[in-house]
């Protein structure tokens, strides 16, 4: 399907779908309460109410904001010339709507022909149902719509240079991401203020091991991935990750098919950090910085990129190196 | 960055380290302003000393090629003009050669066989 497909597709089922989201709760509108139960607590007894404006406001806010973002998608930006880019555009299309749409109408179901939004009460059968439905819609829609692999695009002469006898020839590089880094930060000044709250008795119960655990896995997070260092020699390719690189992935020469650079964006590949699949056909971009990217194919098919300056220097020696295992 | 070092070299290791940085800045891998990687990780990857690497950036420091910035590592200054370099010391050869009574035809006839 085209991309114009795409967005016509998208504009149709959109609009379809809002109307739904309008039209249901208007025909039902006078068998419904005024201010409608719009929140349950965890046991299904109603803990929140909107008016009947407000609410039909907010479901279609919910749902808008994503139709919004998926068109703009269509038509803009490279998520869809991947094929992970497509599967995923494909499925939030559809599970987005079953959810937004199941949404509303267990919220209308459970209001239907009550006096007073306080009886309304939400049987957690429905809760399930809802999101099993959007999980049912979204994956089946997302494998459809998925499309063909991705093409190996193999630029026509990868990078090489010559080694000399004798000769020790190393490449080193080195990126970081200053955002990623200042979430690591701010996440670690947030674990010792969490810390010092407790402590100091001003917090306590399960708010402080919720926060301690979320603190600590977005600090663990940006610690590792907001620097990478990468060496090539003759032993390979080596891939450290953090400020201190001691986490680091090696692969031999000998793994090792051909090299390359290209371009490629945080849209492209879906955002920062290490994204993509592994696997044999797969193709893994660790991302710091759009733009530069050092690109390995495995022996065995899959690729690996790792976004980094200089690149082509790197890929060169690599090259080299490969080269010389398969003379010898 | 690209280094590579001779094994069969005579020159000090530090003096080495310094013409393959120098090398990679002239080809422009890396423009003023950009940062070096750290000399320990070219310390590691070369299976070397860190203060050789040190001794070959401070080095390349006095020639005005590199900057030390407290906190923010080592970076590009300038690009050495390596075709002004080589003239120079080519005009410094011709001068001495000449002092000898050899003129550039023999010179480059010199070079040819040395290379």
């Amino acid at each position: 399907m085209t991309l114009r497909g795409r967005a016509t597709l998208a504009l149709i089922w959109g609009v379809f779908v809002t109307a739904v989201l309008i039209g249901v709760p208007l025909v039902f509108r006078d068998r419904l309460p005024d201010p409608l139960a719009t929140h349950w607590n965890g046991t299904g007894v109603p803990d929140g109410h909107m008016s009947f404006a407000a609410n039909l406001l907010f479901t279609l806010l919910f749902w808008g904001v994503a139709w919004i973002v998926l068109m703009v998608l269509a038509l803009r930006g490279p998520t869809l010339s991947t094929r992970l880019g497509r599967g995923c555009w494909c499925g939030f299309l559809f599970g987005w709507a079953v959810l937004s749409v199941g949404m509303q109408g267990s919220t209308l179901y459970v209001n239907l022909d009550l006096a007073d939004w306080r009886q309304a009460t939400l049987p957690t059968w429905q809760v399930i149902a809802v999101i099993v439905a959007a999980v049912a819609t979204g994956v089946p829609a997302g494998l459809l719509g998925r499309g063909g692999p991705d093409p190996h695009h193999d630029p026509a002469s990868p990078p090489i240079m010559r080694l000399r006898p004798g000769q020790r020839a190393v490449w080193v590089s080195r990126t970081t991401n200053h955002w990623l880094a200042g979430l690591f930060l701010v996440a670690l000044v947030g674990v010792l203020a969490t810390a010092v709250l407790a402590v100091t008795g001003v917090m306590s119960g399960g708010a402080v091991w919720i926060n301690l655990a979320a603190l600590s896995a977005a600090a663990l997070l940006g610690f590792g991935t907001c620097s990478v260092r990468v060496r090539v020699d003759a032993d390979g390719l080596r891939v450290g990750f953090g400020p201190l690189g001691r986490i680091a992935r090696h692969t031999p020469v000998d793994r090792i098919e051909s090299a390359w650079v290209e371009t490629r964006s945080p849209a492209e590949v879906g955002g920062w950090g290490v994204r993509g699949l592994p696997g044999a056909g797969g193709r893994v971009t660790f991302m710091l910085r759009g733009g530069e990217c050092l690109v390995i194919r495995r022996v065995t098919g899959g690729e690996f990129a790792v976004s980094v300056d200089d690149a082509r220097n790197g890929a060169a020696l690599l090259n080299a190196y490969v080269a010389e295992r398969v003379d010898s | 960055m690209l280094l590579t070092l001779d094994l069969n070299d005579s020159r000090p290791l530090h003096e080495q380290v310094a013409g393959t940085i120098r090398r990679a800045i002239a080809d422009g891998s890396y423009a003023p302003g950009d940062r070096l990687p750290p000399a320990r990780d070219l310390a590691d990857a070369l299976g070397i000393n860190a203060n050789t690497v040190l001794r070959a950036l401070r080095e390349l420091r006095d020639e005005g090629l590199l900057e030390f910035r407290r906190g923010r590592g080592v970076s590009v200054l300038s690009r050495p003009d390596a075709r002004a370099v080589l003239a120079e010391a080519a005009r410094e050869l011709l001068a001495e050669a000449d002092r000898y009574g050899y003129g550039p035809e023999e010179v480059i006839h010199i070079i040819r066989e040395l290379s």
